[in-house]
Order: structure tokens, then sequence, then C-alpha cells
């Protein structure tokens, strides 16, 4: 099993999410986020004065995923969010040792 | 399920507890026969009201006179209760869980005097079976020790119910609330029962009695559905219990859970409110006698930490005078009080103070200062709404009273949330031009809720006549519609769109027209998220919130800065003449003045004085300069008790502060001294600051800032000493926020330095602090 986790411009989520139900996934964590990558941040120039926003607002998704189904989902998930600027996230995935429902008690690809 | 059925239940225990008690008895008078003296079973709290829900516990009493040895008593006690817990009663409405307590009269007064609990239940006793005198001597040195020591009772009481509350949270805006223990609840109206037992002070229980019934049925309705004696109204129960009811839906179930829940906590603050500051007598008429010592307006005073109004006053018809006492009230930091409250809503509904249409201007302002004096505003808005005053005035109001939002985002009900949007907004508002509209936008942004139809679309529609009822202008009046319209627009489009492609701009632009509106949507914006609560506002949205704005500002034109003021041909060709002129024209309740002057430095602060001096309130004022002589034109409002102005007086006045007879400085610090007597509420800091490149002749400097006694003196005061000269002002007050926006030369004409610009800024803060 693999957790996907994806680094998303926040306008993105809707279509991300859309396009993540409609290829079957069927659930997600989403939680917001504040960093930065390569555009490292951005100046503003609000009233004359200069500030710099260190933290551009992200959002970040999670899913948990078979293995058969990770290269599929991180596919669908850069097709979504991909707008082609800089700035537009990031996804990678992680292996996963254990996944328990906790209602069930059902283990591994049973509790995704 | 009703009262009727709660009592059924009740007697149906005594019954039950009679029987087995004789049962019982019998057994023990087998051992030693000494018939029923010096033993008895009494009721005790809930039980002890004949109220018994299916959940409820069985509170009981044994009392004994200490003759039986202790193996006698445990014998009976076990034969009393076991039939109980093993629920082998004859009847199956009996509670099978018993609260009991074995005890002589002597160790039940000990324990009441260390346990406040215990000494509250005993105020309940009931009689059941038994020796009844030794029942009725227990309740009798019950009532007697609480009335004693009601000065330390009730402030255990006090401190016991602000620790519950803040552990179970407010009844009327919970999403799953504890019907009893939450702050408005079941245990609330018994706490204020026994405060009213105390004798300490008279307490209208009457006014709760429809809120009593409706939790209690509430409660046992929960009860027989959940099939447990669990008091938390969760959400999966809500449907059932509205339902077993009768009512529409859980919404309108949760609507009278709020209502009821905000009828008891208003009685039992203003229980407080009255037990703090009692005098020793406390009839209305007595407490404008007392309220005549400190009038603070038009038939208001402040009496008991209270703002009173004059019931004469109310008799006379003047629609005004409610909302004057709000806002007064509200801008204090005190209670209304509930007398006066209850006087102007009967007033009311015998058609006496009602409100035109269209509001008078002071109507209007009052109603700015009140939603803008931030959280102490709370407690006078509840009071008026639980009169139903604010309906009176503001009918559209009615349907969103107490109006639940059944989701995870929102704390507080529709109107309690569009009245913490406002408490939000005040504290935001130096950061728009137009804090009025701000406050107004905020206190009905959410006015269209509670059909199907969009709300903010619905909301619109409402808004307009209820605006231009209000008085607002025809600009304004649309101002506010796209407010409301728009609340939402921000937050959506900060983070569902592209904030990178030029069509997200282009598409909020379509919606606002202005530099003033956007910075008016962005603060109400912050203003309702902060009051929705963390599920809906974070720095996260703020800071995308904030991008949005900044690029659609980026993309505007236009400034926010008020234009210098326009002559009329008669005022300059006066003006040209040099000389001190002044007119009076009375407008309603308001005066306005035009002051013709040769100028020089400190004109401003030396007119403001005097005004201030002759007790005239700066409403508004518009100052330019013109070749050797300043135009001016003030409205301004009198206080209550101060002589009418006329135009001899008024020149008079100045001509002998232009010559410098009497000390204008020290008499104005004086005055300010004694408002400074007065209550007073915090109030977000004052704002100075240069606007670069609003005018090329002048330094432009707006200053924002809560309206005080003696301001324009001290803003006026404070240019002229860093010695620069200001060619116009623009003064203007909303409620009680006031913005003046100051075109500032060197004498030698020109605009000021940057250093010199800030040396002004500086100057002016320290003068406003």
């Amino acid at each position: 099993m693999k957790l996907i986790t994806a680094i998303l411009k926040p306008f993105k989520l809707d279509e991300v999410k859309n396009a993540l139900q409609a290829h079957g996934v069927t659930g997600m964590t989403v939680s917001e986020a504040s960093g930065f990558g390569r555009q490292g941040g951005h100046t503003e120039v609000y009233r004359g004065a200069e500030y710099t926003v260190d933290l551009i607002p992200k959002v970040r998704l999670e899913v948990l995923v078979d293995d058969a189904e990770a290269e599929s989902v991180i596919g669908v998930i850069i097709k979504a969010a991909s707008t082609g600027s800089i700035g537009d996230g990031k996804v990678w995935s992680t292996p996963v040792d254990q996944v328990v429902r906790v209602r069930t008690g059902e283990r591994g690809p049973d509790a995704i | 399920m009703g009262t009727r059925e709660r009592r059924v239940r009740s007697n149906e225990s005594d019954r039950e507890l009679s029987q087995l008690f004789s049962a019982a008895h019998e057994k023990l008078s087998g051992v030693v026969n000494r018939g029923m003296v010096g033993v008895a079973l009494a009721a005790v709290g809930g039980f002890g009201r004949g109220e018994l829900t299916p959940g409820s516990d069985l509170d009981i009493l044994i009392l004994h006179t200490d003759q039986y040895s202790e193996n006698e008593l445990l014998a009976f006690v076990n034969a009393l209760l076991y039939p109980i817990w093993d629920g082998t009663t004859s009847n199956a409405s009996v509670p099978r869980t018993v609260d009991h307590a074995v005890r002589t009269p002597t160790q039940t007064r000990d324990v009441a005097k260390s346990d406040l609990k215990v000494a509250m239940g005993l105020l309940d006793i009931r009689f059941i079976c038994g020796d009844s005198d030794l029942v009725s001597k227990v309740g009798e040195n019950a009532l007697h020790t609480w009335r004693k020591e009601s000065g330390n009772r009730l402030a255990e009481l006090r401190k016991m119910l602000a620790e519950r509350h803040e552990r179970a949270g407010e009844l009327a805006y919970l999403l799953e609330p504890d019907l009893k223990e939450a702050r408005g609840g079941l245990r609330d109206i018994t706490a204020l029962r026994a405060i009213a037992r105390s004798g300490a002070i008279e307490i209208p229980l009457e006014r709760i009695s429809n809120a009593e019934s409706s939790l209690s049925n509430i409660r046992e309705a929960l009860h027989i559905q959940s099939g447990r004696s669990r008091d938390r109204l969760l959400f999966q129960e809500q449907d059932k219990v509205a339902s077993a009811l009768g009512y529409k839906d859980a919404d309108e179930l949760m609507g009278v859970v709020a209502q009821s829940a905000r009828e008891i906590d208003y009685l039992m603050q203003s229980t407080w409110h009255r037990l703090d500051h009692r005098s020793s007598k406390g009839k209305d008429v007595w407490l404008w006698r007392k309220a005549k010592s400190l009038i603070v307006g038009r038939g208001i005073g402040v009496a008991n930490q209270e703002l009173v109004i004059d019931p004469d006053a109310i008799r006379r018809d003047d629609p005004v005078l409610g909302l004057r006492a709000a806002a007064k009230a509200a801008q204090l930091g005190i209670h209304l009080s509930m007398e006066s409250c209850v006087q102007l809503a009967e007033g009311l509904r015998e058609g006496i103070g009602a409100m035109p249409d269209p509001w008078p201007r002071e109507a209007r302002e009052d109603l700015v200062s009140l939603i803008g004096a931030g959280s102490t505003m709370i407690h006078v808005w509840e009071a008026l709404d639980q009169e139903g005053i604010i309906s009176s005035w503001l009918p559209e109001w009615s349907a969103v009273r107490s109006l639940p939002q059944r989701n995870f985002l929102h704390r507080h009900t529709v109107d309690r949330h569009m009245v913490e949007t406002a408490v939000h907004a005040a504290s935001l508002a130096r950061n728009v031009h137009r804090p009025d509209l701000l406050l107004v936008a905020a206190l009905f942004h959410d006015i269209g809720k509670g059909e199907r139809e969009d709300h903010s679309h619905r909301g619109a529609r409402l808004i307009e006549p209820l605006a231009r009822r209000i008085g607002f202008s025809e600009p304004d009046v649309a101002t506010l519609k796209i407010l409301v319209e728009q609340h939402l627009l921000l937050a959506a489009t900060a983070t569902r769109r592209d904030l990178n492609d030029p069509a997200t701009i282009t598409s909020v632009l379509a919606h606002i027209p202005d530099l003033q509106t956007l910075e008016l949507l962005h603060t109400l914006s912050i203003a309702d998220g902060e009051a929705t609560g963390s599920a809906a506002w974070s720095n996260w949205k703020a800071t995308l919130v904030a991008d949005l704005v900044a690029r659609t500002r980026a993309a505007m034109t236009g400034t926010t800065v008020a234009p210098q003021p326009e002559l009329t041909h008669e005022q300059r060709a006066f003006a040209e003449v040099a000389s001190l002129r002044v007119e009076v024209v009375v407008r309603d309740n308001e005066y306005a003045l035009e002051v013709i002057s040769p100028d020089r430095p400190g004109l401003l602060s030396i007119v403001a004085g005097v005004l201030n001096l002759a007790r005239l309130d700066v409403k508004s004022a518009r100052t330019k300069s013109h070749g050797p002589s300043a135009v001016m034109t003030w409205i301004v409002s009198l206080d209550p008790n101060a002589p009418i102005p006329t135009a001899e007086k008024i020149h008079g006045d100045i001509q002998a502060a232009l010559a410098g007879h009497g000390d204008l400085a020290k008499r104005i610090q004086e005055r300010v001294r004694a408002y400074s007597q007065l209550p007073s509420i915090p109030v977000p800091p004052p704002v100075v600051q240069v606007v670069r490149g609003a005018s090329s002749e002048c330094t432009v400097i707006e200053v924002r800032s809560h309206d005080q006694p003696g301001l324009l003196f001290r803003i006026g005061d404070a240019v002229t000493r860093c010695r620069v000269d200001i060619r116009s002002a623009i003064v203007t007050t909303l409620g009680a926020e006031a913005i003046d926006t100051l075109y500032i030369t060197e004498i030698s004409a020109g605009p000021l330095s940057e250093i010199r610009a800030q040396e002004v800024v500086e100057r002016l803060k320290g003068a406003l602090l």
C-alpha cells in the first residue's frame, strides 16, 4: 500500500477531487498547508510598502491506495492539478506498512 | 409528554415509595415498636419539585432521629431500596436509579453547609411519608440558613455556575447541547429559583415559565426516544425528538432550544447584574430619580451601573429614545435596565415611540454607535431582543431570530452570528473609510437565511428597503446591497480560483465598483470569517483573501480620500472681505453652523474648542481656506440641558477666543475630565496616516479614531503645534467613529517633506492617546 501526498494550489482542489472520484478513489484527507518551493515566496506592494509573503497557501491532499493503483492515481492528480506555471505543487508516495479500519478492524487493502 | 405526565410519574413514584416505606417500616417496628415517629422519607431536587422524566434519578433523603441502631437502619434502607434496584416494583414507570442519603437533621445541616448542591436540593424538599414534622423542620431550617447566609452562598453558586458553563458551553449555540448542564439550561432555572428563595432580590421567574416547560418537554422526549437518561441532545436524536413533540423539523426544535436558553440566560445575567448593583429599593421610578443626577442624553441617565430611561420620556412618543439609550449603554459598556426595556416594549405595543419610515438621522447614527461598540453591545442587543424591541424596529430580524445553523462551520444561530460579526467588524472599523456601512452590512449580511433560496441573493433583496428605511442615501443603499450580496465573493474566489489568471480579477471587478467597496468587502469577509469560527477562517484563508484583494486593488483606479470641499460664490465673496461671520440654521435636532473667519494658525482648534464648550457635539465639518479667510460649515447636535446656540453667542465666543480671552485648552481639559468619570469601553487604537499621491499641493493626512469629547480641538491643536497650515479639513462622525481628512501645507505653502509629514503624524498620534 502507498500513501500519496499532494501539495496543490488551493483553487485546483475541486478539480483534483472530482478527477480522483471519477477514477474510483473513495476517500481522501485534505488540509490547509503553507510553504514554498522553488518559487520561494513572493513580494507584494501594499499601500506603498513592500512586504514579503514567505509562505504561500497550499492544499495538502492525502490518499491511501493499493500498490497497483499508485502510479495511475499520481497520474490523475498531476493531470488535474497542472496549470503549467510555477507553484503547481508536488506529489509523492510513501510505502505504508499497515492500515486498519477503526470501525470494523479490517486490515490491509480491505481497509482502504 | 408534559408537566402533567412528569407529575403523574412523580406521584406514582411517591405511591410506590410509600408502600415500600411502610413495608420496610413494619419490619423495623417488628424489632422496636415505635410507630411512624422519628423516621421519614422526603424527595429533594427535581423529584422534590414533583418533576420526573423517565431518565431522572429518584433523589431521596431518609431522615431519622438517631433512635435506631446502625443495623436496624441498614435493614430498613435495604428493604426500602432493593426492590427499586432489582426492578421488582409494581409500577414500571418508577425510575430504577436512586440517589439517596440517610441522615439525621443535624447531619443534614452540616452536609448542606459544606456542599452547595445539597443545600440547594433541600430548598425543594417534599414530604413523601413517615414523620412529617421531621421533614418540615429540616425544610424550614434549610431555607432559614440559605437566607441567612445568602451573601456567601450566592457567591459560591455564581462560581459553580461559571465553572459549569465553561465546561458545558452555551445551550443556545451548541450543535449537540446538554439541556441540563449548559449555560441557559435547566440547572440554571434551579439556580434562579434558589437565588429567588434567598430573598436577596425579586426575580420575575414567570418570564421563563414557557422556556422551562419547553426544555423540560424536550428533555423528557429525549429520554423516551433514546431510552437513556442522557441529557445531551445529540445530532442523531434531534429529528426523533422533533417529531415526537410535533415540531416541523429538527431546525424548529433547535430554534426553540436556542430561544428558551437565551431567555433563561438573559434573566440569569440580569439577576447577577442587579445583585451586584442592587439598591435598597430598586423600583424604576426610584431608579430614574437616582439616574437624574447623571444624565447622559435626552431622557436617559445612569443609576446602579445601568442605563435607565425616564419613564415620562417613554410616554412622550420619542422614536429615537430607545436607540439613544441602547447606543449610550453600549458605548459606556453598561447594561440597559431591564425595567426600562419592559417599559419601552409596553410603549411600542401601545403604538408609542414607533419608528417612522425613514428613520430620523439621529436614529441611524445611534444604531451605528450601538453596533460599533464591540462586545459590550451584545448584552444590550439581547435585552432589546428579549423584549421584542429589535423586531419592532427591524421586522426583518424576526425571521432569523434564534434560527439554528446545523452545520459544523457555525458556532451560533443566524441572529447571534450577525451580532458577533458586527462585534468583530467594530474592532476592524479603522480599516475602512465608512465604518457605518461596514457595521450595518455586518449586522445584516445573513439576513436572507432561513429559506431555500441563496441567502446572499435574498439578503440583497431584503437589505435594499431596510437600508432605505434606516435612512441611508441611495449610493449607500447600493453599496450595502453589494456588500450583502457579495459577502462570500472574496473568500470563495480566493480559495477556488486561480489568482494568477487575469480572468479571476476581472470577475471580481465586475462586482466591486470602487476601492471603497473593496475595502469594505475585504473587512466584512474577515469579520464574518472570524465570527464564524476557526473551521471557517484561518491565517491560510486570510492570506489567500488578502492576496486577491491586493491584486484587485492594483487593477483599480481612483482613491478613497475625501476631496477638498467646494465653496459657493457667496462664500468666496465674503471670504475675501476677511471679517468674522457666523450663521446658525436649525435642522431637526441638529444645527448647521457657517463660520467665515480671517484665517490664522490654530483657527480650526479654536472654533472646535468654542463649540465644545458650548456643549455642541460636532457631527461633521468642512473647512477650506480661501484668500485671507477660512470658510467652515459645521453640523452639530446639542448636549442634553445645553442652551440653544445663537449666531450672536457663537460669534462672541469665537471673537473672545481669537483675542486670547479665557484659557480654552484648560476649560476643555476640565470638560474632558468630567466625561472621563463615566465608564468607558475598550476601542481599537487610532489610525493616523499620510495618504501618498492624493494631492499635488498639499500633504493629506487621515485620522481615524473613536469619537471622544474635544477630539477635533486636540487634532487641530496638535497640527498647529507643528507650525503647519490646514488648508482644508473634512470631518465626519459615523456613529461613534470619527474620520478626519486634513489637507496640510507648510505655512509658506507647498506640501510637507516626508520627515515633516511624519512629525505631524507622530504629534497627532501622541495627542489622541
